[in-house]
Formats: structure tokens, C-alpha cells, sequence
């Protein structure tokens, strides 16, 4: 008898978790210290149990995303992080010769998109940061930019076809985000490494106003910026869950994986 | 001669520019944020959800809780087995030792009655309820509140002492309730454990008052440290106040890792902890009807940022509470110092303004804030 409820147990248990709406994690990091702690069997193992069906993975140095990539490769959707190591986010753009790392790197794998890297304002006319603006129109790569208003309208001035993802939305306020995405149609969202979208499991009145005027613009994100934030990576798909639940499905689809994989060219989670 | 005279003439002069050097070590603006951080002691006020707060009856008997190992479910750990009055009211251990190692290091309870929130992770909005958790705590002392019951029933003189305080008997109305009075008479008692005056109170006091002598009796080196301490190295914007702490929590740049595939969450755990307790402000073991304080608990959320952060620590006699950081990982002061001198900022989030950022502090100015920090223990 005891098994017979067990058994019905699981059978109710387990078309939930199958329902369980699947993430795109647009914002995450395999850093040289994570790969040092975390192996990249137990990373494919977080990314699966949190139902993360797909992570635009960046990394510095970009071994960790390639090691990644070997050993989750229906996961793992590549992106080039400019940096050897985590120390240059506020060097990188000084350094020329990040270019050769790029470039070279470039050539030897293939990517979706160059970033996630921290520009802000003027350092967009570093012929550094032209030059990655250039590459990526090249190889037509999306631009990940953890940026300010006006590095993102930098980047747009050197290139007005650029596709720019905005990490963290800027962290700026809803309506200026807005703006921002209702005068430039190449570029997306991602709400990494903010609460402020809802409180309680709740969305506030304006980024609800913000996701349904631009539904197909926003995306999820962990940012694993420190080696241990990878045992955060469940916590969040929940949490995610459970705001986009006060969403109409479809738009909580979007924002849970669609808009990733439209604004990436990838086919259609089913 | 002339060169002999030449030589103790500029050293006349270098110590004359020194001694200058160290009168202006504060700049005003230094010299105003230092005088936040007092005047101590703190005014002290009854806790208004513990209706035995300052009774002296149920200090008495929170003392004799607090040294008796018959609350813990082996019958051979006490509060103070963790929280040794000799030892800085802690354990000097790096991680506490439970009934097996625990993930954290033992906080010292000097001051602890002017805590907003309690524990590493802020897990409780009180005292009484802190001081249940490792009573309850299965890897701490591993006892139910029917074995608390059952213990103060056997023990005449606590039982007595239980009915003096709260007019009835152990077990009258629910285990919880007489686990939740366990809890209040052991806050009353610590309550009393309140930090004296140090030379830094005295040297702030001079400088409210003007008073030259007790500005002049306060070392040169610790009045360089506070001038790094209030200026470039901007540690007061966490540790401020009279208690050099804002009571809130801050990722410190520490790993926390408790070993190979476990993470100590931190606040964010904590939260959810809060969240859940019984005991909380907001619950009905409370005394205060008014539940003064529940707007904490109920209005805390938890955020991405929680994941990993700790809360700050009062700074008050630091240097009889060491090893220091939420999991003991620093031995000593030095160690701490050096710690925020050299942070790795690529662990901490870049949103905003950073609050931390490498001081690169040479030998002599971690010297000197280590006087500073050591000023404001008690001789």
C-alpha cells in the first residue's frame, strides 16, 4: 500500500517538474576560478537540474566556455569574453593587445557573440572597444555589454546595424530602458543580477508596463561572477519561475527562453 | 661640530614635521564621521517583545541556563561550550564545533542586545529567538522543546527560578512557549554583557569636547589608522556607528565555500530561515502587542546580491574575538587588514559605486590601522 501511494506520488510529481517551463540563461560565466573549483560534469549537472535548456556562456580566459561547451554542447551556446582573466574589466580596453586575443580565438572556434564586457560611456571610442565593434560586424556577432545609456549609444553610432544584448538592462530604471529599446530596434535585455522587476513573486506595475511593450526584447540571466554564484543557478531559475508566473504564459515564455533564442538565431525550444 | 649641529637640526626638524603630520592626521570631514561612532555607552532600553528584559530575576536565571549543559539533548554542551566568557564570549575556534564541525565561526555576544539582526545570515529579528536556534540546532545541541520541558521540571531550583520569572511552571501552555521563555530569560541575560569604554571613546569624547589632553593621551599611529579608516579606506560606510556596524549584510570579498560542492548562502538562506521562524517579531510569541520591529521580517525580500553576503560585525572589542570573518578564515587582525588592503574586487559585482576596492595599504599604514582597530577594544 505504501508504494501504491509512493508510485502515485511520483506520477503526480512528475508531469510538474516535466512542465516546468524551461530557461534560457543569457548571462552566465565560467571563470578561471570556477573551473578550478567546479568541474565542468558538475556545471553540465547544475545547468540540467535547474532546467536551463540553454546558457549564452562567456568566460575569462575562454577556456572555460570550451570546456563547457565539450561536456554540455546542447546547452551551451558560446560567447567570446574579452578578457584572459577576470582582473581586466576595467583595463581591457587599454590593452591592444586583447585584440590579438580575440582575433585569434575567433579563429580557432566559433562563437554567437563577443562579451559579456564592461565599457561604459567614453570607452567605446577606445580603438580597442572600435575594433570589437568591428569584429563583431564581421562576424556578425551579437555584442554583450555591461554598459551604461550612452556606451550603448556609442556602440550604435560606430555601428547603427549592431546587435547589442544590455546586461543587467543597464541596471537603469524601467523607463529608461524603455527608451533606450524604443529607439534602438537591435537591442535586447537581459534582467542578470536584478531584483527590482518584482517583489513577493509579484511584477511591479512598471516592468510589467516594460515587458508588454517590448515582449520579445527581455531575457533571464544568473551571472555566475563568482565561483560559489554557480550554486546559485537553481535558486534563480525558481525564483525566475515564479515571477514569470504572474505573467501571461506567453510573454513569461519569452522572456524564460524564446527572446534568447530569437535575438541568437537558435531553432525554437519546443 | 657644525655637522653634528646640521644632523640634530634636521632631525629636530623631521620630528617636529612629524609630530605636526600626526596632529593633522583627520581632516574635518574625517573628524565629523568619527564622532558618530559615539558617544558609548549606548543608552540602553528594555527589549519590548521580551516581557522579562531587564528583570533581574531573569537574568539570574538566563546565567544559569546559559553555563548548564542539561538544555542540550547530550546533556554535556552549554551556551557558554561555544560563547566562553574568557574567551571573548566566543570559541576562538575558526568554525564552531557542534556535535560535529559547523560552517560558520562562533560570534561573540559583547553588545549583542543591539543587534538588528542575529547570526552570520540574520536568520532571527531578536534575541530570544537567536538564542533558541542552536538549543534546537541538530548539529549544535540537539535538544526539542520537550526535552527542555522535561529538564527544567527535574531541576527544583531552575524549575523555581522558571516560575519566580514567568509565573508558572515549566510545560504550562505549549513546549514552544516554555522553549520561547528558555529563550527570553537567556537574551535577558545577555543583555548585560555590554562592552566598557575604550581609548578611542575617550580620544572622540576629547575631540567633541574639545578637550586637549584627551585628544593629546590618544597614540599617533591609531590616529593615522582612524584617519584610514574614516577617509581613504572608507570603512565606515559598512562599519559605522557607535557599534562600527550598519547591522546590515555585505559580500566582503571572502569565498564561501564550506567545502568542495557546498556554498554557504548566507543572507539569502537566511531570509528564507526568518521567513519561516516562529519566533519571529511579527509571531505570537512575541510580548510586545504593538510588534514593534515586525516590519523587518515581514518587508524583507530576498536578492540576487543576498546569495553569499554575512553580516557586518560590531567592531567593539575585536581583539578579544578573533579569528575573524563569517567562517574564521582570518587569524588576526593583520590578516584581516591585509585582507581588504589587497581585495580581490573580480569577486564582488560591479554594479554601482564599488564600496570595496584595494587600498594597497604599505607596512606602516596597516600598522597603523591595526592601532586604530586595537583602540577600540577595552584595556
Amino acid at each position: 500500500m505504501r508504494y501504491f501511494f509512493a508510485a502515485l506520488l511520483m506520477l503526480l510529481v512528475t508531469p510538474l517538474k516535466a512542465a516546468e517551463m524551461p530557461i534560457f540563461d543569457a548571462h552566465i560565466h565560467y571563470s578561471h576560478d570556477a573551473v578550478e573549483f567546479l568541474p565542468p560534469e558538475q556545471i553540465a549537472g547544475i545547468l540540467k537540474k535547474a532546467g536551463v535548456k540553454k546558457a549564452l556562456v562567456s568566460s575569462s580566459d575562454d577556456r572555460g566556455t570550451q570546456l563547457l561547451l565539450k561536456h554540455a554542447p546542447n546547452i551551451v551556446v558560446p560567447a567570446l569574453r574579452p578578457y584572459r582573466k577576470r582582473g581586466e574589466t576595467g583595463s581591457w580596453m587599454h590593452d591592444p593587445t586583447i585584440i590579438d586575443y580575440v582575433e585569434g580565438l575567433l579563429k580557432k572556434h566559433k562563437y554567437h557573440a563577443i562579451g559579456e564586457f564592461h565599457a561604459f560611456d567614453t570607452d567605446i571610442e577606445t580603438p580597442v572597444l572600435q575594433k570589437i565593434i568591428a569584429l563583431a560586424k564581421k562576424h556578425d556577432l551579437l555584442l554583450h555589454a555591461h554598459s551604461d545609456a550612452e556606451a550603448v549609444e556609442r556602440i550604435f553610432k560606430a555601428n547603427p546595424d549592431a546587435r547589442v544584448l544590455w546586461a543587467h538592462s543597464g541596471f537603469a530604471r524601467p523607463e529608461r530602458v524603455r527608451e533606450m529599446l524604443r529607439k534602438h530596434k537591435n537591442l535586447w535585455a537581459d534582467l542578470a543580477f536584478r531584483s527590482d522587476q518584482a517583489s513577493g513573486g509579484k511584477v511591479i506595475p512598471q516592468w510589467r508596463e516594460a515587458f508588454e511593450e517590448f515582449p520579445d526584447r527581455f531575457m533571464l540571466g544568473t551571472d555566475t561572477f563568482a565561483p560559489e554564484r554557480w550554486h546559485y543557478v537553481e535558486d534563480h531559475a525558481a525564483s525566475s519561475r515564479t515571477w514569470l508566473s504572474d505573467l501571461p504564459k506567453d510573454l513569461a515564455e519569452k522572456i524564460g527562453f524564446r527572446n534568447a533564442e530569437a535575438m541568437l538565431r537558435l531553432s525554437p525550444t519546443e | 661640530m657644525r655637522t653634528a649641529c646640521l644632523v640634530l637640526l634636521i632631525g629636530v626638524l623631521a620630528w617636529a614635521a612629524q609630530a605636526q603630520a600626526d596632529q593633522d592626521a583627520l581632516t574635518q570631514e574625517q573628524i565629523n564621521k568619527l564622532l558618530q561612532h559615539g558617544p558609548w555607552p549606548l543608552r540602553v532600553e528594555a527589549d519590548p517583545s521580551n516581557r522579562v528584559s531587564g528583570n533581574p530575576g531573569a537574568i539570574e536565571l538566563g546565567r544559569t541556563l546559559f553555563f548548564d549543559p542539561k538544555l542540550s539533548g547530550s546533556g554535556n554542551m552549554a551556551c557558554s561550550t561555544c560563547h566562553h566568557p574568557g574567551r571573548g564570549w566566543t570559541d576562538k575556534l575558526p568554525r564552531a564545533f557542534g556535535i560535529k564541525r559547523l560552517d560558520r565561526n562562533t560570534q561573540s555576544l559583547f553588545n549583542v542586545r543591539f543587534n538588528r539582526w542575529f547570526g552570520w545570515d540574520g536568520q532571527n529579528d531578536n534575541l530570544w529567538a537567536q538564542s533558541i536556534r542552536p538549543i534546537i540546532n541538530p548539529d549544535e545541541m540537539h535538544a526539542t522543546p520537550k526535552h527542555v520541558v522535561q529538564v527544567l521540571g527535574k531541576d527544583q531550583n531552575i524549575s523555581g527560578q522558571y516560575q519566580d520569572v514567568f509565573g508558572a511552571a515549566p510545560g504550562e501552555g505549549t513546549p514552544e512557549q516554555t522553549l520561547a521563555n528558555v529563550g527570553k530569560a537567556l537574551a535577558a541575560f545577555q543583555e548585560t554583557i555590554v562592552t566598557a569604554r575604550t581609548p578611542f571613546d575617550a580620544f572622540r569624547d576629547g575631540l567633541a569636547n574639545n578637550d586637549r589632553k584627551a585628544i593629546a593621551a590618544y597614540p599617533a599611529s591609531a590616529r593615522r589608522g582612524a584617519a584610514l579608516f574614516f577617509g581613504r579606506g572608507n570603512c565606515t560606510f559598512c562599519h559605522t556607528g557607535p557599534l562600527f556596524t550598519n547591522g546590515e549584510f555585505q559580500d566582503a570579498g571572502v569565498p564561501y565555500f564550506i567545502e568542495p560542492g557546498r556554498v554557504d548562502k548566507g543572507r539569502f538562506a537566511g531570509i528564507a530561515k526568518l521567513k519561516s521562524s516562529a519566533f519571529t517579531l511579527a509571531g505570537k510569541h512575541t510580548d510586545d502587542p504593538a510588534k514593534t520591529g515586525a516590519w523587518k521580517v515581514r518587508g524583507v525580500k530576498p536578492l540576487h546580491r543576498n546569495f553569499g553576503e554575512f553580516r557586518v560585525p560590531s567592531l567593539r572589542n575585536l581583539t578579544k574575538t578573533a579569528p575573524y570573518m563569517h567562517d574564521g578564515s582570518l587569524a588576526t587582525l593583520e590578516d584581516v587588514v591585509r585582507h581588504y588592503s589587497q581585495i580581490d574586487v573580480e569577486r564582488l559585482h560591479a554594479d554601482g559605486t564599488r564600496i570595496l576596492a584595494p587600498l594597497h595599504l604599505n607596512k606602516n599604514e596597516t600598522q597603523d590601522l591595526v592601532n586604530f582597530l586595537e583602540s577600540l577594544s577595552t584595556e
